[in-house]
């Protein structure tokens, strides 16, 4: 899912940005090797076994993960935690960074694991590639094994998901101000939500 | 060495996958690599109540002395700890082992809460602060077959439940806590006695300590109580000391009992059937739900309208249950963890689950035990991870921060939770590692 932006949409495009909701990406993962790069086409660092790994295993590596970047969350937004506002704005999740901040996990859920691939799914914030393929390596080190990422796609982008983006025979003009005009009451509802 | 008709140039598909075959693996998981299971300290350390000296006395030049540990620092013990509890200021730790040495001490000992601890100094006195965890030798008859199940700490005594043997009891006894009587003028410091308690209905499957005073729990359901009584904490119907355990009536009379609590000078009890029992202390309204009272000396069933009742916790000024679906409710007094709006209430007031890690993402996590220091707070979920809030009483908490804590927050804890024990102003957990 890549937003595009047209003409005046431009403009809503940063506002869109200021309001820093989370990124869906579903990421594929191989145990027993690891890269340069971290990924499957780098180069080979070294192999290691994975008999070991089970699904529980991962999940638990996984709920630490969630744990720490709560933490993360929680401190980079920004907000006093004294305050009863925090409190309410905790209850309900709403609680995120609304500035610079380094990548931050929301939640991360294993949608399938076939030994020795895997595959989560992965809610973020200003996160860039390299990130998530490092998550993935450190996964596997944190299982006492390595893992390099074999796919990362993106399917949802703040408001937009996939099923509202259009594959490429659809690239024309009628469908593209069709899903113009759906999406856009998501966006004002979104936009008003945050600013 | 490239062979000579070896094409030159980048390797190839073919070459690369040849030589990633040929590569060596390796393994980091040992044979032995299983989940260990290890014991977590934090908050404060003067009081040698963490049980790492080097905090206290630092053991190397460059090292500083710790006053506050403000995050989980791992302590090294020598067997598998089972049970944890946290007096006012000392620590104890059991093992369920048969080996001679079950149960570990440390932190103030002034009033020999940690049993006698021979100074190495002056072998006719005993140590007032046990810097590290120290072996408690309990006067036991068969030590190499009775087995340590529970052990619970109050403000200046402990008891140490056995499977066979009944209860042991050490420290203060001004008040009759360690169920025997009070003797004028003891000097508690330095002191050899640990008293054993045998009589009650049936065998005691939980002790608990409150400031002052002892609460025992039997397998057949009921409860006996001795110590201070001025609050009513006893539940004995009067307002005296009890330097014997006597067996609770009131409410509970008749009344199947699953679980005991108290840290202060409240206690509360739930029935096998979900029902919740109070008595003793009520001046921050933890028992006005039935009474205007500041003091309830007999036990009085609390018609909580919140479901059935798995667990509770009590705390010095406020209490938390848990209930069977896993929702979490507090009341009394003080920071209860709704945000720094909520002071008090006597009607018990949900915390949402959205707080504990629940959300559409991750609609299986429940809370599945709560714990209660002096002023915090502490909730365990099934997935493992440790909750806490309340006042952050030199660094108690284990949040990495000073400031008070309003509402749940998580403790970054390098494995799996299993139990968390509270204290006034330091914390001990036992973690499963991953």
């Amino acid at each position: 899912v890549s937003v595009l932006g047209i003409g005046h949409g431009n403009k809503l495009l940063t506002d869109l940005y200021n309001c820093h909701l989370a990124k869906v990406y579903i990421v594929g993962g191989l145990f027993g090797k690891a890269t340069d790069d971290f990924s499957d086409t780098g180069n080979l660092v070294e192999k290691t076994t994975f008999d070991h790994i089970t699904r529980e295993k991962l999940e638990r590596i996984l709920a630490v993960i969630q744990g720490t970047n709560q933490k993360a969350l929680l401190m980079y937004s920004n907000i006093d935690m004294k305050t009863q506002e925090a409190y309410e704005l905790a209850v309900k999740g709403l609680i995120r960074p609304m500035g610079k901040s380094p990548p931050i996990i929301t939640a991360v859920r294993c949608l399938q694991f076939a030994l020795p691939e895997f595959q989560l799914e992965i809610h973020c914030l200003h996160e860039t590639q390299q990130y998530l393929r490092k998550m993935v390596h450190e996964i596997g080190l944190e299982l006492k094994s390595s893992a390099v990422c074999t796919q990362v796609r993106r399917i949802r982008d703040g408001v937009f998901t996939v099923n509202d983006a259009l594959p490429r025979t659809q690239w024309n003009l009628q469908s593209i101000q069709e899903a113009i005009r759906n999406c856009q009451l998501k966006v004002e509802t979104e936009l008003e939500k945050t600013l | 060495r490239r062979g000579l008709g070896v094409a030159a140039g980048p390797p190839n598909t073919r070459q690369l996958r040849e030589a990633e075959e040929a590569a060596p693996v390796f393994q980091y998981a040992g044979k032995a690599a299983r989940r260990k299971d290890r014991v977590f300290v934090w908050g404060f350390s003067y009081s040698g109540a963490l049980g790492i000296p080097s905090f206290v006395r630092p053991d190397a030049s460059w090292k500083k002395p710790r006053r506050i540990q403000t995050t989980p620092y791992r302590l090294e013990t020598e067997e598998k700890i089972s049970s944890a509890a946290c007096g006012y200021g000392f620590t104890l730790l059991a093992s369920n082992t048969r080996d001679i040495t079950k149960v570990w001490g440390m932190g103030l000992n002034k009033d020999s809460q940690l049993g006698f601890q021979r100074s190495r100094r002056d072998q006719t006195k005993g140590y007032e602060y046990v810097l590290e965890p120290s072996p408690i030798p309990l006067p036991l008859e068969k030590p190499q077959q009775t087995r340590v199940l529970q052990v619970s700490c109050g403000r200046a005594h402990s008891l140490v439940l056995t499977d066979s043997e009944g209860v042991f009891t050490m420290g203060n006894n001004s008040y009759g806590q360690c169920g025997r009587k009070v003797v004028e003028d003891e000097i508690y410091s330095g002191s050899h006695l640990i008293h054993q308690l045998k009589e009650f209905d049936s065998e005691v499957v939980q002790v608990v300590c409150g400031q002052d005073h002892s609460l025992f729990r039997t397998k057949k359901g009921s409860v006996y109580a001795c110590g201070w009584g001025a609050d009513g904490q006893t539940g004995l119907g009067h307002y005296n000391i009890t330097s014997v355990p006597t067996k609770l009536h009131g409410d509970i009379a008749g009344v199947n009992i699953i679980q005991v609590s108290s840290y202060g000078d409240c206690c509360l009890a739930v029935s096998d059937e979900g029902d919740v029992f109070g008595w003793g202390n009520s001046e921050y309204l933890q028992l006005a739900s039935v009474t205007e009272t500041t003091q309830v000396n007999v036990p009085r069933h609390l018609p909580f309208k919140i479901g059935k009742v798995k667990e509770a916790a009590c705390g010095g000024t406020g209490n938390v249950v848990l209930t069977e679906e896993g929702n979490v409710f507090v009341w009394g007094y003080g920071i209860l963890g709704k945000g720094p709006n909520l002071i008090e209430t006597a009607v018990p007031e949900m915390i949402p689950p959205s707080l504990f890690g629940w959300s559409d993402f991750s609609p299986d996590i429940r809370v599945a035990h709560v714990r209660c220091g002096l002023s915090q707070f502490a909730a365990l979920t099934n997935r493992g991870e440790l909750f806490v809030w309340g006042k952050n009483l030199r660094g108690c908490l284990g949040t990495g921060r000073m400031e008070d804590q309003y509402f749940p927050w998580r403790v970054t804890v390098p494995g799996e939770v299993l139990d968390v024990a509270c204290g006034v102003d330091h914390m001990v957990s036992m973690v499963r590692s991953f």
